[in-house]
Parts: structure tokens; C-alpha cells; sequence
């Protein structure tokens, strides 16, 4: 019964079973790495002169060949493929066939040190799309380094300053670049460093989930992401806050080489080979360029700033420095100014040490005038308010906004803030009667204006009257 | 002692001429199987094949009566057996080396990645074809008639299958199985749902035990492998092959597949081997209470087994054979990155046969963790003790009425369980509306309920409109298989990252 | 007065940038000033001569000096030469670019946001316009809570510091009637072939982010160095609303790099730029 039926579907399956047993059959006895073998051994044959290299180029083994290195946990089969890394016959071959360039490979035996261990990349993998995963698909965290960023690979154990004496500097570029950027500003790196950003710490070693690829135009690899995000942050993080001063290509790609060298993990002792010098201590420029320069710049001038959607103030002009002695600046930085994007960088928020401190308030007293301010000779605040209202409301509500609250597309910035509020009062009025240089406050007490004395205490005292609104006006 | 020698070498010669036939005859000791007897006696002599009876009634051998599903069920069984030895030789279960193994098994091991892939789909596929043969169980009447019992074995075989399914998706220890685990062991402490509206979970925390009983600890870590590769190589399987001898044991005493009452051969049996008549093999049947099938009408409507039903199965066999090699030559078994703790797949999601779970937890943790699927579980075996109408068994859907009942039961559930979805999507639930409703409520009365709810006054109304409890047994099982269908597919294609609802997976903002 | 006419406006969160929320504020207004100064002006000043208009001019002249004085002459200078004490204001850009803004110098008689074709002064409502609603991202606040009449009066003032307004009269103002179909998908792209022939990217970058190949060194007619607009970041400083961005292709920005398109391009064709660079900006849904 049904006869006929079954034995043609048994027909019909045992025939499609043979032959993709067939299929699979082949397709297991033909890796991709045997077709490379064989034309490496053609090529070998053929390069080869000496009795003793062409019986080598006869003695290539097909079956997949591994560097296994147990203290690093890896298992490197790239050699499958890259065959001729070692060979000096293969100087000019095409890749994958190629020599190793430079000598890197006398000091680092490929039996020793394999190659994911510097080139990243899936060691495991025996084809050349997993075992490079630079391709999202193939799932693999860390793909191969592309070359521009590979001295960061180096600085596993190697320090800084030997790489740059052999050559690969683009570390010590990229250092600077991090510095003189001002990253840390806003990004912690071993628990130091601002509050704004995202804390940089092992970022190196992410895996690709953590840097989102939606927007990246290239490889959607971690390092491409960084690049491009240091080309413009919004392109790729459209919320993004992050202050970047235009950077040229080439900087984006030292930046990216610095970052990379931010890892969470550690080689084994046995490949290490950091100098433990002495560390340099870094002066006031230094810390100030380090924590400050992104949002302050030069700090001599002003800027409204269209992300933070606020002016942020020039903290090196001579009149605010003429003003605010040593103990107050510290006290700013210390604590921070609330309510702002300025955060405290004591020791035990931001991390700066009382001395780190100390040498960038001393910095920033370098551009102080030798001559102080008339005194207003005040300790408290006993204008008249009605009066200061009217004057406050023809001379400073144009920049200030009427609520007094700064903010968006104003010159001005918050009278509400707890900084206004707790300055003391020879601040404030010295600041209202001699402005700021370098910024839209201009000194109130001359320059056309010459607001007399009583006039100051009365729009000061009204100033600190000023209550917050629930929200700043847009 | 010469004469002996000889003759003993003699002997030897002469047995190691006859080693071919000698040993066949060992084994098939009835000769080749020429003759009627000599063909009953090999299916009754030989251990694999003495499950099946010496002849097989005609229906069981119509195609489209089974379509195989059982059977394909069954190779799919075999085949993920065999090819899980084979994995369990390079696999190894530490949460060092897991992902690394299966990273080797696909790269190195001669045909590593297709034995990975066959384990892999014929495992899934295994979960598909027990539920279409469910289905066919049911819409063809064969839980009855003495099969009650062996339905509920069928109910734990299905368990079983998902849950085997599960820990193995677990093993390769990359960043989809340590998610699903994660959600698996959300949805085990689920209970804490309602300990907690009760307040005695400090006292009674069986959400919390179970948990810990699953993970061994209160993360993923390296206990919770060891306990889910124990599981899944040993406790499930041993559990599983012993349903499933209990299950075919029963098929057989029950008097093989079912069939029409009045079955009427299209072609007489005569023709096909001639009836059975010199010698009685299904003595052991007499002992059975009950009806036998050893009455005339079934010795009428029967053939051979062999070879006919063995020619039926070995097709079968091979087409699923084929089926998993083509598929596994061109689908590869998905292996994403390794498993890392600090980073959550967004949106984590359970195995896709799960996902129909995961959409009802996302409703209430208790209600679609364990409480509905529990009584779904218990919905289905009771079937065939709520429904104990005797007639129609072995005719898919019993009469055009049930098809009726099947079809409209299919067409009303997809409206009301859309309607019903949409109605979430669209406008959320208690929680959006009453932020401060209390959370008793939301487990009572959410979509997944009020939808189990709907199933139930369905079939009672079905029952109640045509006097049958079969109708009804046909639009409950309906239901359930199409709420599996559509909230799996919700739950796969339309929920996206923090399981909100998104029409195509590229519409999802990030990655 | 004007006070109590605006305060009912305002308070339903009626933005600056929406030219026809402005235009209906001017027409509420416009009803208020008629009910309440047209009888007076017949109560008051009913029998006027030549030298009572003179006298009149003086006097708005003078109170419009008080009010420069007080709140322009800062940045715009006493002179209007635009060199007021609050000199350079800086403005860094999400990109990192800082933008230098110079307060307008007022004696050249160049006006960048009219409604009169190139070349031409503007008119007084433009005037109006500007110093009732500020141009916020530049930092001109907007003056709108000052009497009517003192903002009159800064018009007629702030035209005082140049020759060209004795010379010449402003033209008539530019009609605007914008089709149905501006913003339609259509229209998008017809907008992007104007754009990419009449090499808008040239300056504006390619992608309209401001960043074309010419974009770094364009110079205004005061010789300070302007920066193109970023179409991907900003709002437009007259408002970017389509009539705004019509506005500024028809008379063009006079003293800029950006030309009147009025006899260039067709008003369709316009319309579809104005449809290309709403998509830019991405105000369109």
C-alpha cells in the first residue's frame, strides 16, 4: 500500500542525502586555508634556490597548524593563512603571503608570542572573514587593529617613552593629544577626572556592544567608532555633550591610538618590559591643559556655548583674578561651582589631590594684576532693593534675562545660582563696578555707564533678592 | 590426533567460509524474510523492531493520516543523540573553555560546525514536529480509547523537549545563552510575584529557591553550567528516553495507531501479502482488557509490517535525514560573542520558542512565568478526561462540524488575540493608565489572563452550542496552538529593545 | 498699553521664531494701537501744521537717542559704528568652531533680514521686526516689552546714522505665498538639484553642514570673517520657519557672501530649496 509513494520519497531522499553528504564531504576536505597552502608552496617553490629551502617548501603541512600560548590563553591559527610571515624569501610577496615588515618578528618569535596578541583579531578562527571579524556578523569582540592604530597594541608592555625612542611615538602623540585636549575634564581614568562624560577605563578592551554602531560610516568596529566620534561626537552620538576642539584627521587618529592603550586587563609578568621611572610630577600648565582647557580654552576670553547652552566664564582675566585671591579660586575648584557643568574636583569627587590643586590655582595667579581693586569696604549686603530692581532692570536684564536666570541664546549667565548667592560681597560688587575683561560684562562703574557706588550696592543687593524660577526660560 | 587437527583446521576454514551466511543467520534467525512467517518473525524476533506489531493496519500507512510527525520526531531524537556524543567529545563545560570548545568544534573539528548545526536544528526541530504531532493526535480523536494516559505522557515528553532545548541553548556560554539564562532564572523566581503581594516572601521564598536551584548561586556563573550540562546530557535525556519507551510501549498495547471505525481500504489488503493465518504472534494481546485489534475486521484491513511499514519509515527516515543535512549545510547554529555579564543584550530575549512566554511575562512575571503555562500544561492533558465521547476516533476533526469548530475557533482567537494585543501596544496597560494600581491587580487581570480566560469560555461556549465536549476539546487545543503561534511571533519579530514594539527588526534605534 | 496687549499672547507659549505667530501679534497689536491711539490722535492732534510735524520728528529723534543710549549704544556703539564697549561676543559651536560676533555697524545702511529685495533699504516694519523680537542666536536681545512708542522711535533713530535713508526710500516689501507643497517628498528633491546647480555646497558644505570648500574664508562687506550656515546644527537667525528661508533666498543677506536668488531662480524653484533646506535642518517629519 502506498507503495509507490514511499519507496519514491525514499528514492528521492537518499539521493538528496548522497549528495549533500557529498557536499558537506567536500566542503569539510576544502577549507579555505589548504587553497592558500598550496599556492604558498607554489610560490615557495618557485622563490626558493638553495637545496634545503626547496625540500622546506615540499614539507608544508596541510593540516591546521596552531601557536598555542598558555600563559597568554590564546590559540593563534592565523599562520594558516599568513604563511609566509617568517620567511625571508616573501619580502615582496603580496599578503597573505608576506614577510613580516621591520625586525619586530626577531624580538617576538611567532612561536612565542603568536599574533592576535598584537593584532587582535579571532586567533581561533581558521577563515579570513572570523578570523579578522571586522565584520559585525562574525561576532567577534576585538577584531585585527588597523596598522595607524597598532603602536597602541605595543604599549601592553612596553612603555611610552622606549616606543617612542624605537620609533612607534604615536602613543606619546596620543598622550598629548588626551592632555592638551583637556579629556579628562569631563572623562575619570583610574578614578580621576570629571564627572561629565563617561569614565574612560578599560575602554580599550570594550567589547563592541558598548560603543553603539548605528551612525558609524566605516567598519563597525570599536576603532572606527572612536575615530569617527573624535571627527564629530553628534555624528555619532546625536545627544551627545562631548566638547571636542576641531580636530585634524591625524590627531583623531592618535587620540584613537592613546584610548586604545586604556585597558582593562594586564599582560603576564613574563612579557612586560615597563620601565618603572621616576613619574614626572605635572606643573599648573600642565594639570590646567589636563582638567580645565576643554570647557575654559585660553580662559581668557568668554564663549557661549552651544551645548552646554550657557556662557562659560574666562577664568584667566585679569579682573576676575584681581578679585577672587588664591583661597577663593581654590575654593571653586574645589567645590565646584553647583549647578553648573563645573564639578567639584576634590580629592574625593573628581580626585585632583590639595596640592594638584594648589599648582593650578597658582597657575591661574600667574595672569593676576599686581594691583588690587578699590575696596567697597562691605561685609554685608544692605542696598536698596526697590532701587536696585529698576537699575537691574535697564542695565542687566538684557543679558541676564528679567528672571535673572542666564541660559540659552543669553550673554549673561545665572544670578540664581549658589555661586552668585554665597559669593561675598566685595566680589560681587567689585565685579559689577570694574566688569570682566574679555567677556560681554563690561565694568559698569565707568565706561559710559559709571554707575555710582550706591547704585552698585542697590542692584547687587536686588541681585541676590532674585528668587529661581521653576525653569530657566527658553 | 593428526585426523582431528586436520579436521579441526578443516572446520575452521569451512566456518570462516560460511562467517557471511553464519553470522546473518545469527541474526536474522529466520532466514531471509521470503515467506509471511518468516517476515512476521523478523519484526517479532528482533529487538528494535518488536515494538512494532507483525502486521500493520492500512490507515497507519496513509500518509496523510500521520504524516509522519511522530516518527520525524522520533530520527530527530536519533540524530541529536548521536550528534551530541559527538560534541560532548570536544566540549567542555567550564565557563573557561565553553565558548572556546564550541569555537573549536566550528573551526578545526573535522565536520565540527555541521554535527553543531545538526544537533542544533534537529533539537529545534524536534520541539516543531512533537507539537504537529500533537496536533495531529488531536485532530484526528487519538486520545481516546484507552490512550488517555499516554497523552500525558506525550504532555511530559513535550516538557521535556522544551526544556532540553533550553539547556542546550545555554552551553556554548556566549552572550545569547548567558541573556537567556538570565531571563530563564527571572522567570523561575517569578513567584516572588505573588509571595510578595502575599508578604511572606521573607518566610516562603520559592521564587527565590528556584532560582538559586536553576543558577546555583544568584548570577550565571560556573555552578550554573555545571548544573545545566548535567542536566542536559544525563537527568533530561535519561527522563525523556524513559517517557518515550513508556510512550510507545503504550502506543503498541493500545493496538498500534488509531483508525477509522469504518475504514474502508482502497485497495485489498490481499493483494499486498496475503492474510495471516498459520501462526498467532499477537498472543499477549489476549491478555489486554478490552477490545483487541485482533478482531476479524482489523486482520482484514492490515499488510506485513515488513517490509511495508519499514519501507514507510525508512523514507521517513531518510527525508528527515536529508531535511537536517540540507538545512544544517546552509543555516549555520547561531554563536554570538562570549558571555559577558556587564553587557545586556538589548532586548535580552529567551530561545525563540520561548518568546511566546516571555511576551505573557512581560505582562505579569507570575501569571506568564508559571501560572499560565502551568495551566496551560495542565489544560492540555486533561483534554482527554474532560472529553470522553468515543465516536469518530480516527478522522481528522471527527465530521465537518469539528472542522467548522476548528476553523471558527481559528479565525475568532487570531481576531480577539490580536484585538487584544493591539490594545496593549497601543495603549499599555493598567500601570500606564493607574500608576498606583496595585500590583495584585495588574497579576490578575492582564492581557495574558484575560486571554486564557477568552479560551476557556470559548470552548464552554462551543461545548454549550453543540452538545459535544469533542468541539470543544477541538477549539480549546486551537486556541492554544494559535495563542503559541502568535505571541512566539510577537515575541521574535516585533518586540525590540526594553521589549517595546517595533514593526521590523531595522527599526530598532540602536545597533 | 502694549504691555496689557501682549501679556494674553504671550503666556500661550508663543515662540519668537514662528513668523506668523509674529505677524498675528503685530495684527492684535495693530487693533489695540488703532482703538486706542486713533481717537486720541483725533482728540489730541487734530489741527497739525508742517512745523508741528518737525517738532514732532525732534522730539521722537530725541527719545529715540535715550532709548539707543540705554540699551544699543553698549554694543552697537553711541555712534552706531558698532564698536561698543561690550566689543567681540564669542559663540562656540556644537562642532568646536567659535563664532566671533561683532555688533551690526549701523552707518553703512546694510541690512541683513528685510523683506525688500537686494539693495534695497529695509522698511520700517523690518526694523520693527528685528528690534521687537531680537535675534536671539546672536545675542540681540529682543526689545519687545518696551513701549510701542519707543521702539518707534529707536526706527526712526536707528535710521538717523546713515546717509542712504535721505537718499533713497525702501522698496515695496516682497509678497510671500507659500505653496501647498513645499516639504513634499517631491519637492525634497527638486530642492537638492537647485542646491547642488547653484553650488549652494560650495559654501555651505555638501551635506549643508557649513563646511564647503570656500567656507573658510568668507568675508563680510565690514571685513570681519563670517561663517556659512550649518544647516545640521542652529536655528536661522530671522527664524526658521519656510516664509523666513524664502525671505532669505529672495533679498538675500546684503553685506554677506549670500546672494539675492530673485532673478536667478525661479520663485518655484525657490520654494523647493526652501523645501531641500527644511529637510536639512530636519523640520520635516
Amino acid at each position: 500500500m502506498y507503495q509507490r509513494f514511499y519507496t519514491a520519497l525514499l528514492i528521492v531522499s537518499s539521493v538528496a542525502l548522497f549528495i549533500f553528504t557529498l557536499m558537506a564531504g567536500y566542503r569539510e576536505i576544502t577549507p579555505d586555508y589548504k587553497s592558500y597552502k598550496s599556492e604558498y608552496r607554489d610560490l615557495f617553490r618557485s622563490k626558493a634556490t638553495g637545496e634545503f629551502m626547496k625540500k622546506k617548501a615540499e614539507s608544508i603541512d596541510f593540516s591546521v597548524q596552531q601557536v598555542y600560548l598558555g600563559k597568554l590563553n590564546r590559540i593563534d591559527r592565523c599562520i594558516n593563512c599568513h604563511l609566509g610571515v617568517e620567511n625571508p624569501l616573501m619580502e615582496d610577496a603580496e599578503v597573505p603571503f608576506k614577510m613580516h615588515s621591520g625586525n619586530y618578528l626577531e624580538t617576538h618569535p611567532v612561536a612565542e608570542f603568536g599574533c592576535t596578541v598584537c593584532h587582535y583579531g579571532q586567533g581561533r578562527a581558521t577563515n579570513a572573514e572570523d578570523a579578522h571579524g571586522t565584520d559585525r556578523e562574525t561576532h567577534w569582540d576585538w577584531p585585527i587593529l588597523p596598522l595607524k592604530y597598532i603602536d597602541s597594541a605595543c604599549a601592553q608592555c612596553h612603555d611610552q617613552e622606549m616606543l617612542a625612542e624605537n620609533g612607534a611615538d604615536r602613543v606619546l602623540r596620543g598622550e598629548k593629544q588626551f592632555v592638551e585636549k583637556g579629556c579628562r575634564g569631563c572623562h575619570k581614568v583610574n578614578g580621576i577626572g570629571g564627572v561629565l562624560g563617561k569614565a574612560l577605563d578599560g575602554i580599550g578592551t570594550q567589547p563592541r556592544a558598548y560603543f553603539p554602531m548605528r551612525y558609524v560610516q566605516g567598519d563597525k568596529t570599536a576603532y572606527t567608532w572612536l575615530k569617527e566620534h573624535f571627527d564629530d561626537p553628534r555624528s555619532i552620538v546625536p545627544e551627545s555633550e562631548m566638547r571636542i576642539v576641531l580636530l585634524k584627521d591625524e590627531d583623531a587618529d592618535l587620540l584613537t591610538t592613546y584610548i586604545l592603550t586604556i585597558r582593562a586587563d594586564e599582560m603576564p609578568r613574563d612579557y612586560r618590559r615597563i620601565r618603572t621611572g621616576t613619574q614626572e610630577v605635572p606643573g599648573g600648565e600642565e594639570l590646567y591643559k589636563m582638567y580645565c582647557i576643554a570647557c575654559h580654552t585660553t580662559g581668557k576670553y568668554s564663549v557661549y556655548d552651544e551645548i552646554f547652552k550657557r556662557t562659560i566664564p574666562a577664568i584667566m582675566n585679569p579682573t576676575f583674578l584681581r578679585v577672587a585671591d588664591d583661597n577663593q579660586l581654590r575654593r571653586f575648584i574645589e567645590d565646584g561651582r553647583a549647578n553648573t557643568q563645573m564639578t567639584d574636583w576634590k580629592e574625593d569627587a573628581a580626585g585632583l589631590t590639595d596640592d594638584e590643586i594648589g599648582r593650578i590655582v597658582e597657575f591661574l595667579a600667574k595672569s593676576r594684576p599686581a594691583k588690587r581693586g578699590k575696596l567697597f569696604g562691605r561685609s554685608i549686603f544692605d542696598g536698596d532693593t526697590a532701587r536696585g530692581r529698576d537699575i537691574y532692570e535697564t542695565r542687566c536684564a538684557l543679558c541676564h534675562g528679567e528672571d535673572g536666570m542666564g541660559g540659552k541664546n543669553r550673554l549673561g549667565i545665572s544670578l540664581v545660582t549658589p555661586v552668585v548667592k554665597e559669593a561675598d560681597p566685595e566680589f560681587l560688587l567689585q565685579t559689577v563696578r570694574d566688569g570682566r575683561e574679555g567677556t560681554p560684562m563690561i565694568p559698569f562703574g565707568s565706561s559710559g555707564i559709571n554707575l555710582s557706588d550706591q547704585d552698585i550696592l542697590d542692584v547687587v543687593g536686588y541681585v541676590r533678592t532674585i528668587k529661581p524660577t521653576a525653569s530657566p526660560k527658553e | 590426533m593428526e585426523n582431528s587437527k586436520e579436521t579441526g583446521i578443516k572446520k575452521l576454514l569451512e566456518n570462516i567460509k560460511k562467517l557471511k551466511s553464519s553470522m546473518a543467520a545469527s541474526y536474522i534467525r529466520e532466514g531471509k524474510p521470503e515467506s509471511d512467517m518468516s517476515r512476521a518473525a523478523v519484526m517479532f524476533n528482533n529487538f528494535f523492531l518488536h515494538f512494532q506489531g507483525v502486521k500493520t493496519h492500512l490507515n497507519t500507512l496513509r500518509p496523510t493520516y500521520t504524516f509522519g510527525l511522530g516518527l520525524i520526531a522520533l530520527f530527530l531524537l536519533v540524530f541529536t543523540t548521536i550528534s551530541g556524543f559527538l560534541l560532548m567529545i570536544y566540549y567542555n563545560p567550564s565557563i573557561e573553555h565553553a565558548y572556546n570548545t564550541v569555537k573549536d568544534i566550528r573551526y578545526v573539528v573535522f565536520g565540527g560546525d555541521l554535527t553543531r548545526n545538526i544537533h542544533k536544528w534537529a533539537g529545534e526541530g524536534m520541539l516543531i514536529f512533537v507539537i504537529l504531532h500533537m496536533a495531529r493526535v488531536l485532530y484526528t480523536g487519538s486520545y481516546k480509547r484507552g490512550r488517555e494516559f499516554n497523552w500525558v505522557i506525550g504532555i511530559v515528553l513535550l516538557s521535556l523537549t522544551f526544556v532540553l532545548n533550553f539547556t542546550g541553548y545555554l552551553l556554548p556560554w556566549d552572550q545569547l545563552s548567558y541573556w537567556a539564562l538570565v531571563i530563564g532564572s527571572n522567570i523561575a523566581q517569578s513567584p516572588k510575584e505573588i509571595t510578595d503581594i502575599l508578604g511572606i516572601t521573607k518566610f516562603f521564598d520559592i521564587g527565590g529557591f528556584q532560582k538559586e536551584l536553576l543558577l546555583g548561586g544568584t548570577i550565571p556563573g560556573k555552578e550554573t553550567l555545571t548544573r545545566v550540562y548535567f542536566l542536559h546530557i544525563m537527568l533530561l535525556p535519561l527522563f525523556l528516553f524513559t517517557f518515550l519507551g513508556a510512550h510507545f510501549w503504550r502506543v503498541r498495547k493500545d493496538g498500534g495507531l488509531t483508525k477509522p471505525d469504518d475504514f474502508v481500504p482502497s485497495i485489498s489488503p490481499e493483494k499486498m501479502g496475503g492474510i495471516f493465518t498459520t501462526h498467532k504472534t499477537y498472543g499477549l494481546m489476549a491478555l489486554a482488557r478490552g477490545k483487541t485489534p485482533a478482531v476479524d475486521r482489523d486482520v482484514e484491513n492490515t499488510v506485513l509490517s515488513w517490509p511495508h511499514l519499514l519501507r514507510a519509515e525508512t523514507a521517513v527516515f531518510m527525508l528527515t535525514l536529508a531535511g537536517v543535512l540540507i538545512y544544517s549545510y546552509f543555516v549555520s547554529a547561531p554563536l554570538k560573542e562570549l558571555a559577558a555579564p556587564l553587557i545586556p543584550e538589548n532586548p535580552a530575549k529567551a530561545p525563540w520558542y520561548f518568546l511566546g512566554l516571555q511576551e505573557l511575562v512581560s505582562y505579569s512575571a507570575f501569571m506568564g512565568g508559571i501560572a499560565l503555562p502551568s495551566l496551560a500544561l495542565l489544560g492540555l492533558g486533561l483534554i482527554p478526561y474532560l472529553d470522553r465521547e468515543q465516536d469518530h476516533v480516527g478522522v481528522w476533526f471527527s465530521s465537518r462540524q469539528g472542522l467548522y469548530v476548528t476553523i471558527t475557533s481559528f479565525i475568532v482567537g487570531t481576531a480577539v488575540l490580536i484585538g487584544i494585543l493591539v490594545i496593549v501596544i497601543n495603549f499599555g496597560w493598567f500601570r500606564n493608565w493607574w500608576p498606583d494600581v496595585p500590583q495584585v491587580l495588574i497579576t490578575l487581570v492582564n492581557p495574558g489572563t484575560i486571554w486564557v480566560a477568552f479560551t476557556i469560555a470559548w470552548s464552554v461556549l462551543v461545548i454549550n452550542r453543540t452538545d459535544s465536549t469533542r468541539m470543544g476539546a477541538l477549539a480549546l487545543f486551537t486556541l492554544f496552538l494559535l495563542s503559541f503561534l502568535i505571541l512566539t511571533y510577537v515575541g521574535t519579530e516585533l518586540r525590540g529593545p526594553n521589549w517595546e514594539f517595533y514593526w521590523s527588526r531595522s527599526q530598532w534605534p540602536v545597533h | 498699553m502694549t504691555l496689557f496687549a501682549f501679556r494674553g499672547v504671550k503666556s500661550h507659549g508663543w515662540t519668537f521664531y514662528d513668523p506668523i505667530n509674529i505677524m498675528s501679534k503685530f495684527f492684535i497689536k495693530l487693533i489695540f494701537i488703532t482703538a486706542l491711539i486713533i481717537p486720541m490722535v483725533f482728540l489730541c492732534a487734530v489741527p497739525s501744521s508742517a512745523q508741528d510735524d518737525e517738532e514732532d520728528y525732534e522730539a521722537v529723534l530725541e527719545l529715540g537717542q535715550k532709548v539707543y543710549e540705554v540699551r544699543c549704544a553698549l554694543c552697537h556703539g553711541v555712534k552706531g559704528d558698532g564698536k561698543g564697549i561690550v566689543g567681540v561676543i564669542r559663540r562656540a559651536e556644537k562642532i568646536g568652531r567659535v563664532i566671533e560676533t561683532h555688533a551690526r555697524d549701523l552707518t553703512l545702511g546694510l541690512f541683513r533680514f528685510r523683506t525688500t529685495p537686494t539693495g534695497c533699504l529695509p522698511d520700517d516694519e523690518d526694523l520693527m521686526n528685528i528690534i521687537s523680537r531680537g535675534i536671539l542666536i546672536s545675542f540681540m536681545p529682543s526689545h519687545e516689552k518696551l513701549p510701542l512708542v519707543e521702539r518707534e522711535a529707536l526706527v526712526e533713530y536707528v535710521k538717523f546714522f546713515s546717509g542712504r535713508w535721505e537718499e533713497e526710500d525702501p522698496c515695496d516689501p516682497i509678497e510671500v505665498r507659500k505653496p501647498d507643497w513645499v516639504g513634499s517628498r517631491v519637492s525634497v528633491d527638486k530642492g537638492e538639484e537647485v542646491y547642488r546647480a547653484m553650488k549652494c555646497g560650495e559654501c555651505h558644505g555638501y551635506e549643508g553642514k557649513g563646511d564647503g570648500p570656500k567656507s573658510n574664508d568668507i568675508f563680510d562687506d565690514w571685513g570681519k570673517r563670517i561663517v556659512p550656515f550649518n544647516f545640521a546644527t542652529g536655528e536661522l537667525k530671522r527664524g526658521s520657519s519656510a516664509e523666513n528661508i524664502y525671505f532669505t533666498f529672495t533679498t538675500g543677506l546684503d553685506g554677506t557672501g549670500m546672494p539675492s536668488y530673485e532673478d536667478s531662480l525661479e520663485e518655484e524653484d525657490r520654494w523647493h530649496l526652501v523645501s531641500y533646506t527644511l529637510k536639512l535642518m530636519n523640520k520635516l517629519n
